[in-house]
């Protein structure tokens, strides 16, 4: 500063002037934003009171601020909470950035409007760089616009902005929860705040950083709810700032917050948190809490073309690392995730975002922070859960360079035995770095079915849930706990009795796989001689070797979109029929390939594959619908499927029919393509049963096709009109259902009173305990994921068809899901009971 | 009459989805002092009036060229903001 030239404001308005003290609003009253005066008004154009530049203007036309040359900032905010009118009855004259004269017109309102439709017209005009002024007027009265109102003193040098320069901590990002953003109110509030640390303290917004301190500074960053925000702070008491402001804003800064914000409540006395079930199977084990550690990241760089190197470094090892994690990936889930990330590291308009930052003078930790944050973001407010869950891979990719950048060792986690891990989320890095011979478990609170982290806990085989209260994160290092994942139940005080069950169960359960994978090679013929086929799940020419080295018979359903995942356009004709004999080959001319036509539609889209968003997904243009829609892609999917006829004994499977022109038409199509193709015979054609309507019309269906494939997981869901992934249904969306078991009693029937099988390739085919029921409701063909293929085949081996049966009918008369669980329990410790006599 | 019944009859089945009728306006006389109707022209004068935002009273007139300014200020008004289509507002400042 370097005048103490007295400052005089004009009058923004003309109007009748009311003390601060009275202003019904404690925001203003108590100057916790700043001191000045307020008017009720009787014009309609509010003007600048000094000359200066406009440092913020709302979008919504409420309230401005202008910054003159020597620092001092005027904020003006027509009305009390006008900011709910989003802008209506406002105009801006002006633009941020813009440079005022004394008097200039800055924003016209309706004042009708405003009186009829806000709380007030009380227009405040507010010191908020804090210089002291005198009142030129009468405290009371009426002013005339432009005339002189206050006169500010200058401040000799600013005392407490003293930038604090050095290495800031940056907090977890959170969302902001306020219905109309950090609007002046809740701004203040956090300024407030901000201000009674030492540390210089900032708000981003993805890129956009705001001083904290400053509450024209937090307008400026014009918040929205449900912005991803980050704040950062550099000082003594850097780490103290963070968790207290975080909280406030986790709080609504003072205002009511409709979303109960993540405050961790103690843990109640219940002993049991529920989540959803992400991969089968139970523990038991001591929690360990995963926390990401907090990274340093300095905003300045040291220069241009160091800065630029050093990411370049980053971004070549994070490739290579990925590359190595890829190669070793133990399926092809965990290689394809480790591919998509290392295909966002090289991702344009991230790395652009990333060098206009290093270009600015930025370090290379900063801006590539900044872009994978906002890319995340942009994930997050996509609006579709399948991107929404992306994030996670973007944040994942983003902290794996930023580690390398800052050198920071990448946690190998000195884990004890026996950890349940338990997290916020875990990212794909972080479980697939997972030492199994470790790690028993593990439970997030984000996270849904269809994650990644749901993805690699499967392939890895162990259990995990998600979509657990937030209030797992209290539960302290070393507590044991029972991880039962079938149920999604996490059992905080587990009898000892429980838990010594559990630890024979599990160790009989090793000793059992073991044998079973041994075994694999048998066929799958009950001990009163029926054999099932059991075949494989597949997505990959890998996985189809893989599943006949565990004893896979066929292949029971191929999912073809599944090859093609990653691709930004359809593979070409001859690639897709390369692909498909390349698996036809492997198989050879004994063996079943399923091959399911391509089964994409909003819930599940594919890149190539460009479609509208429906508000529905799950009932709109799925699978079959979606083909038929664009009969270009399904003529040439035949044909690729075609050109692999003889190398296997080749199926074909359309998915997602309800009705059975849909089939008719798909056929005819096939026909079609085949006679082009000069084939003398037609491959096998059928469908999948996952609609209720295909099976309570299989009778109809049965003599138009040549088998059925009945997918639970999609039945379940329509046939109890609940979505799997539901945190609170998925419990109850139990394929074990007597209305779903009642369905494939009902296809199974009328498919072999046409002389056609029928297979299960849905998840209730991989579960040992569904085995024996389907078996007796007369399922020929069992289609499981590649690792259960043993234990599947040795759990028929130890069946008998006609007990089979009785539990069937026993089931099929049941009252729910539960009930046939349990009914199925007590058959197989029966069987279980009997069997070593019988192996001995 | 029919429908007032069939009306009560809803809300009694649906409590949520009539919504209550809004409460009349408070006395319209209570509002205004004798002298600052008469100089918004006399109740003749006067179409509607609303307290709105804490501090002021909306009038809509008839014919807006009728108040006398002067004469509202010495009745205890402190001031008066003419505004289109006939509508005034009264600043009597928080209650």
């Amino acid at each position: 500063m370097t005048t103490t030239q007295p400052l005089e404001l004009l009058a923004p308005l003309a109007g009748v002037l009311l003390p601060l003290d009275q202003v019904p609003d404690p925001v203003f009253s108590s100057r916790l934003i700043g001191d000045g005066v307020c008017i009720d008004p009787t014009s309609q154009t509010l003007c600048a009171p000094l000359a200066g530049v406009i440092s913020n203007i709302q979008d919504s036309g409420h309230a401005v601020s202008v910054t003159d040359d020597h620092g001092v900032q005027v904020l003006m905010h027509i009305g009390l909470d006008t900011v709910n009118l989003a802008g209506k009855g406002f105009t801006r004259l002006v633009e941020e950035g813009q440079r005022v004269v004394a008097g200039q017109p800055l924003i016209e309102f309706d004042a009708d409007y405003i009186a009829l439709n806000a709380r007030s017209l009380l227009t405040l005009m507010l010191v908020v760089s804090g210089e002291p002024f005198a009142l030129l007027a009468a405290a009371t009265g009426l002013v005339e616009a432009g005339q002189p109102l206050l006169r500010v003193t200058p401040a000799i040098g600013a005392a407490n902005d003293a930038e604090e320069e050095g290495d800031a901590l940056f907090s977890k990002p959170l969302t902001l929860p306020n219905a109309n953003g950090l609007h002046a109110r809740p701004a203040a509030v956090l300024a407030q705040a901000a201000k009674g640390f030492k540390a210089s303290i900032c708000l981003h917004k993805q890129t956009q950083s705001a001083n904290a301190k400053s509450l024209v500074a937090i307008m400026g960053l014009q918040t929205v709810r449900g912005d991803t925000l980050q704040v950062s702070a550099a000082g003594a008491d850097a780490a103290a700032a963070i968790e207290a402001l975080v909280a406030l804003l986790a709080q609504g800064c003072g205002e009511a917050v409709a979303v109960v914000a993540e405050a961790i409540a103690p843990l109640s006395s219940a002993t049991v948190l529920r989540g959803v079930c992400a991969s089968p199977g139970s523990a038991f084990g001591h929690v360990v809490q995963v926390a990401e550690p907090e990274l340093n990241v300095t905003e300045k760089g040291t220069g241009e073309p160091p800065e630029r190197a050093a990411l370049t470094r980053a971004l070549q090892a994070a490739a290579q690392a990925l590359q190595a994690l890829q190669d070793k990936a133990s399926g092809s889930a965990q290689a394809q995730i480790f591919g998509a990330h290392r295909e966002l590291l090289e991702d344009p308009t991230l790395l652009e975002h990333a060098h206009g930052l290093l270009a600015q003078g930025k370090s290379a930790a900063f801006a590539w922070n900044s872009a994978t944050l906002a890319t995340a973001a942009l994930f997050e407010q996509s609006g579709s859960p399948l991107l929404a869950e992306r994030a996670a891979d973007m944040a994942d990719v983003g902290q794996r360079v930023l580690k390398l950048i800052l050198g920071v060792q990448d946690g190998v986690w000195d884990l004890p035995e026996q950890a349940i891990l338990i997290a916020e989320q875990l990212t794909p890095s972080q479980t697939a770095s997972l030492d199994p011979a470790k790690v028993l478990g593990f439970i997030t609170v984000a996270g849904g079915a269809t994650s990644h982290v749901a993805i690699l806990a499967r392939a890895l085989g162990l259990p995990a849930i998600c979509g657990v209260p937030v209030q797992v994160l209290a539960i302290p290092d070393g507590t044991p706990v029972l991880l039962d994942a079938d149920k999604g139940e996490l059992h905080l005080e587990p009898a000892p009795g429980v838990i010594e069950t559990l630890r024979a169960a599990r160790e009989q359960q090793v000793v059992r796989h073991q044998r079973d994978v041994q075994q694999a090679g048998l066929a799958a013929i009950t001990r009163d001689g029926h054999h099932i086929e059991v075949t494989a799940n597949v997505a990959s020419l890998q996985e189809v070797q893989q599943a006949l080295a565990l004893g896979a018979e066929g292949v029971g359903l191929l999912r073809s979109e599944f090859l093609y995942l990653d691709r930004n356009r359809a593979p070409s004709p001859q690639e897709q029929a390369q692909t498909y004999s390349a698996i036809a080959g492997v198989l050879g001319p004994e063996r079943n390939l399923v091959v399911r036509t391509l089964d994409v539609g909003g819930d599940k889209p594919l890149a190539y594959v460009p479609m509208d968003s429906e508000t529905n997904p799950f009932l709109g243009l799925r699978g079959i619908r979606l083909c038929l829609e664009r009969p270009e892609l399904l003529r040439e999917q035949f044909r690729a499927i075609l050109a692999s006829a003889g190398l296997a004994r080749l199926h074909i499977m359309l998915p997602m029919v309800s009705l059975l022109s849909e089939l008719r038409q798909a056929r005819e199509i096939l026909e079609e393509q085949a006679l082009a193709l000069g084939l003398s015979e037609l491959p096998k054609l059928g469908i999948m049963i996952e609609v209720p309507s295909a099976a309570l019309m299989a009778d109809v269906f049965a003599p138009h096709v040549d088998f059925f494939s009945i997918g639970t997981n999609d039945l379940t869901q329509y046939t109890l009109a609940m979505d799997r992934d539901h945190p609170r249904l998925a419990s109850q969306a139990d394929s074990f259902h007597p209305a779903v078991l009642r369905l494939i009693d009902t296809t199974v029937k009328a498919a072999h009173a046409h002389g056609k099988w029928v297979g299960v390739c849905g998840a209730l085919a991989s579960e040992a305990l569904a085995v024996p029921m389907l078996i007796g409701l007369g399922v020929d063909e069992l289609s499981v994921s590649v690792p259960l293929i043993p234990s599947i085949k040795a759990t028929v081996r130890e069946l008998d068809l006609a007990d089979c049966q009785i539990i069937a009918r026993q089931v099929l008369g049941l009252e729910e899901a539960g009930q046939v669980r349990e009914a199925l329990r007590l058959y197989h410790t029966a069987t279980v009971e009997t069997l070593p006599v019988v192996e001995h | 009459m029919f429908e007032k019944l069939q009306r009560a009859f809803w809300k009694a089945l649906t409590p949520d989805l009539v919504a209550e009728t809004p409460s009349t306006e408070p006395a319209a006389d209570a509002m205004l002092a004798p002298a600052v109707l008469s100089a918004l022209g006399g109740a003749a004068n006067l179409k509607t009036q609303q307290r709105v935002a804490l501090t002021r009273i909306r009038v809509q007139l008839q014919d807006p060229t009728l108040v006398d300014e002067i004469g509202l200020k010495a009745a205890g008004v402190t001031a008066v903001m003419v505004l289109a289509g006939g509508v005034v507002h009264l600043i009597t400042g928080l209650s």
